[in-house]
């Protein structure tokens, strides 16, 4: 009963959004307030809905409602109350429904935060937002019915993907749905101003914010997806470049090119039509994204057909493609440049650079994610497309990339000027300059020294900034060196915010370089007290144990590990296998680890013999690793720092313009 | 402007059409595709068979690391835990102990199982255009750049003159004249 409500509520929302996107079109059309306060009633009428449809499939999941297919397949009595609640994400309908929610969700803030504000604009948002909400309804209501019913009830569920029965699977979704899902409405303001041909500054500005806390959840949901691979999949790394990785990955590096070149449409009024393409990409790679993923054409061509979903999302992607190119070439001539660039040397040409970069890397990844497909169809050579590929083809993008993160900030707006150039420039160049020897003597390879240089570079920048902009406080306040850093933030949180998320990105960099290319392995087969080296550490095997847990076994291997440098016992690591009830034939791994700064001893338990008499492992040295974690939670805090609303931030224009005149920001 | 506006309501039917197309023809071939990749694993692996020839776990996964699982996706070969995967660390660590390298070994695998062991499309006819396109694009949008932003350089002293009149509707007619030209030259 309770789920015929849900389904019949889910076709409601989908009627009202079609009527929003008409009274929010037409009411910001002909500047009618009443249709225009309809549309904004429908943004949050649909939001309740959806959010309504939303608990009653939670309801169903945490009541074992197994008369529903999506419950029966996806959840089972004895699982955890908290994985029947992340069931909603564990499968098709229900992450689709998800996606809904969060989208209804983000579309009613919006139009709450900006009830009184943007006039001219928010109708439009509210309709380009409904759109999509429409998208999803229109799924869940034809194609992905979350509410179907399984037409008797049967006694128990089949349980959920075992895979996805980890911690980090649980916020991992919500993390990445709120990034990915949230890119929409950046997307939406600049429908918005394309519509209402107020296509200056004002939406640019006000979707900067909306678009650093979508990207913000974006890469942390990214980096915990790497951590769950990590920790989960036990092959020794955190990013495999598979093609439902790839999907977060395209409009996180879209999205990133356009938190950069919209500061320099706010600064110097150029790269209009280059700012809406960038986001309209986001959009469109999040879309895409959320197709490939649903409908698995990369894996198979063929697997495309029997996805109930995918005709939906193809239709609805070209759509979005030509609908919004009609838009964009009817505009374009409201969309010219105010001003032109004037040096290379300037701030200006090293963001067009960045954007350069950025957009390659988007393109290849692109490419390389549908290649296969590609090959599949036009010479029917089935051909996979792995790390090899696109550590070749991106890594040493990225390192360009790296790099200019570095110069880009030294450089001034307009142009540079030699001397300014030589006071910028020569404490980072020495600082790399003395890391890359220092690598060299080491380890003589040379994308590691290139690489760690040019981070050891990028941090000088970043320090010099600091060390300057303190300096200046404290000869105007006399305030101490913290209380002057927390001065530099609150004052221009933009900017030294920004310099935090370089700095996590660095530490990141440096993790991605140290597992990359230093990583060691072994793989073994121990007998009860034998012991194997790797590195500087020795393990003894010491048996094995298990554990029933409710739906599962959980067997652990146990490892004394030893620091050979201090000779001291450091620690048990205790990899994991667990087998559980319902798929017995898909044990997952844990793995074992020991973290220290400098590296993971990372253990992978492959099976054991005789109830554990001996056991296989395969034992990875990883060095640096812990800088990934370190680097996501610096940048999250950098973000925040950026995005954090401080009323001396809201300058007027004179100031901005003068501030721009004389360098600052 | 009003061609390129019915050239692209032009290709909307045209998709639409091809999708309707599509979609019954896709059915067909849905049935015939079986599912690959349902093998699946047993805990209690052991790497036996060959490890009798004195060929260590350790020299297979040097090889092994290599190549790529051929019924997943992105999953390396030292690392998959399918049956099949498992077999084929075996043969590896049979063609060690006959004093094969690591060169004839990959061969070995490419020739069995075609180029979806490599992980990398193959620098061979087609899949040349998986390496070279990122990087003819990447070069492409250089150059475009490099040459705006050099005749903006150039231009300079001229910038004010535009900007005094900017509004009048003959600078617009010249900048979207521009701009369709170039679309034509780069697109």
């Amino acid at each position: 009963m309770i789920f015929d409500i849900g389904h019949l509520i889910l076709l409601t929302a989908m009627a009202l959004a079609a009527f929003g996107i008409v009274t929010g079109y037409l009411g910001g059309r002909w500047r009618n307030t009443r249709l225009i306060q309809s549309s904004f009633n429908v943004v949050y009428v649909v939001a309740a809905l959806v959010f309504a449809a939303t608990v009653i499939l939670w309801y169903g999941l945490l009541t074992d409602a197994f008369q529903l297919s999506y419950v029966w397949n996806h959840s089972e009595r004895a699982l955890s109350p908290f994985y029947k609640f992340s069931a909603l994400w564990g499968g098709q309908a229900g992450s689709l429904l998800f996606w809904c929610m969060i989208l209804s969700a983000y579309g009613a803030v919006v139009a709450y935060v900006n009830r009184d504000r943007h006039r001219a604009l928010m109708p439009y948002v509210n309709a380009t937002l409904l759109t999509t909400s429409l998208f999803f309804l229109v799924l869940l209501v034809f194609a992905a019915d979350p509410f179907k019913r399984v037409g008797f009830v049967p006694p128990d569920g089949q349980g959920l993907n075992p895979l996805l029965q980890n911690f980090w699977m649980i916020l991992h979704p919500v993390m990445l749905y709120l990034g990915y899902v949230g890119m929409a409405v950046p997307f939406a303001f600049a429908v918005a101003a394309l519509l209402s041909k107020r296509l200056d500054n004002e939406w640019v500005r006000t979707v900067r914010r909306w678009t650093l806390i979508p990207w913000m959840f974006l890469s942390a949901g990214i980096l915990m997806g790497s951590q769950w691979a990590y920790m989960e999949l036990g092959w020794g790394g955190y990013w495999a470049w598979d093609p439902v990785e790839n999907a977060s990955f395209l409009p996180w590096l879209t999205g990133t090119a356009f938190l950069h070149s919209i500061i320099i449409q706010e600064q110097r009024g150029i790269l209009k039509v280059w700012n809406i393409v960038l986001i309209w990409l986001t959009y469109f790679l999040v879309i895409l994204g959320t197709f490939t993923t649903r409908s698995g054409i990369i894996e198979s061509v063929h697997s495309f057909a029997r996805s109930d979903v995918g005709p939906y999302f193809l239709v609805y992607l070209v759509l979005i493609l030509l609908g919004f190119l009609w838009l964009l070439f009817d505009r374009l001539p409201l969309l010219r440049g105010e001003h032109s660039i004037d040096s290379f040397t300037s701030r200006e040409a090293a963001f067009l650079a960045n954007n350069w970069l950025f957009a390659g890397i988007a393109f290849a990844t692109l490419w390389g994610t549908f290649f296969p497909m590609f090959s599949e169809l036009l010479t029917g050579q089935r051909i996979s497309v792995a790390a090899p590929f696109f550590n070749q083809v991106n890594g040493p993008l990225f390192l360009l990339l790296l790099l200019l993160m570095g110069v880009a900030p030294l450089l001034g707006w307009r142009h540079t000027s030699l001397s300014a150039f030589r006071k910028q420039f020569t404490f980072p160049i020495l600082a790399g300059v003395a890391v890359g020897l220092l690598v060299f003597l080491f380890a003589r390879s040379f994308y590691p020294i290139i690489g760690l240089a040019i981070c050891a570079f990028v941090v000088a920048t970043i320090v010099q900034e600091y060390v300057r902009g303190v300096i200046a406080r404290r000869a105007t306040t006399g305030e101490n060196a913290l209380a002057a850093v927390a001065g530099l933030w609150r004052r221009n949180g933009r900017r030294y915010g920004g310099y935090i998320v370089h700095l996590g990105i660095v530490m990141i960099g440096v993790a991605v370089i140290g597992n990359e290319f230093y990583q060691q392995s072994l793989s073994v087969t121990l007998a009860r007290g034998e012991s194997a080296q790797i590195g500087r550490y020795e393990l003894v095997y010491d048996g094995m144990i298990s554990e029933r847990k409710s739906n599962r076994i959980e067997y652990h291997a146990l490892l004394n590990a030893y620091n050979l440098d201090s000779g001291r016992r450091v620690g048990v690591i205790t990899p994991q296998r667990n087998i559980y009830d319902k798929t017995p034939d898909m044990p997952t791994s844990e793995v074992g680890l020991h973290v220290t700064p400098f590296e993971d001893v990372y253990v992978v338990l492959n099976g054991w013999e005789s109830g554990g008499a001996s056991a296989t492992f395969t034992i990875y040295i990883n060095p640096l690793t812990l800088w990934m974690w370190i680097g996501g939670v610096v940048l999250v805090l950098g973000t925040l720092i950026a995005a954090w609303p401080h009323p001396t931030q809201r300058r007027s224009e004179v100031v901005r313009s003068l501030a721009y005149a004389t360098g600052d920001d | 402007m009003h061609r390129i506006k019915h050239a692209l309501l032009f290709l909307l039917v045209g998709a639409l059409a091809f999708l309707a197309v599509l979609s019954p023809g896709n059915a067909e071939l849905a049935i015939a595709q079986t599912d690959a990749a349902s093998s699946s694993t047993d805990v209690r692996m052991t790497q036996n068979s060959a490890t009798a020839n004195s060929v260590t776990p350790n020299e297979v996964n040097e090889v092994a690391k290599e190549l790529w699982c051929p019924l997943c996706n992105g999953v390396r070969l030292d690392a998959c835990e399918l049956k099949a995967c498992e077999q084929m660390r075996d043969m590896i660590a049979e063609q060690l102990a006959e004093g094969w390298d690591k060169e004839q070994i990959k061969n070995y695998f490419i020739e069995q199982y075609g180029p979806q062991v490599l992980g990398a499309p193959p620098l061979e006819g087609f899949n040349w255009l998986a390496w070279i396109l990122p990087f003819v694009a990447l070069a492409g949008g250089g150059v475009f750049l490099w040459r705006t932003v050099r005749r903006m350089v150039t231009s300079r002293p001229q910038e004010a003159a535009i900007a005094m009149d900017g509004a009048s509707p003959s600078v617009a007619d010249e900048y979207s004249r521009r701009l369709e030209e170039e679309l034509k030259r780069y697109g």
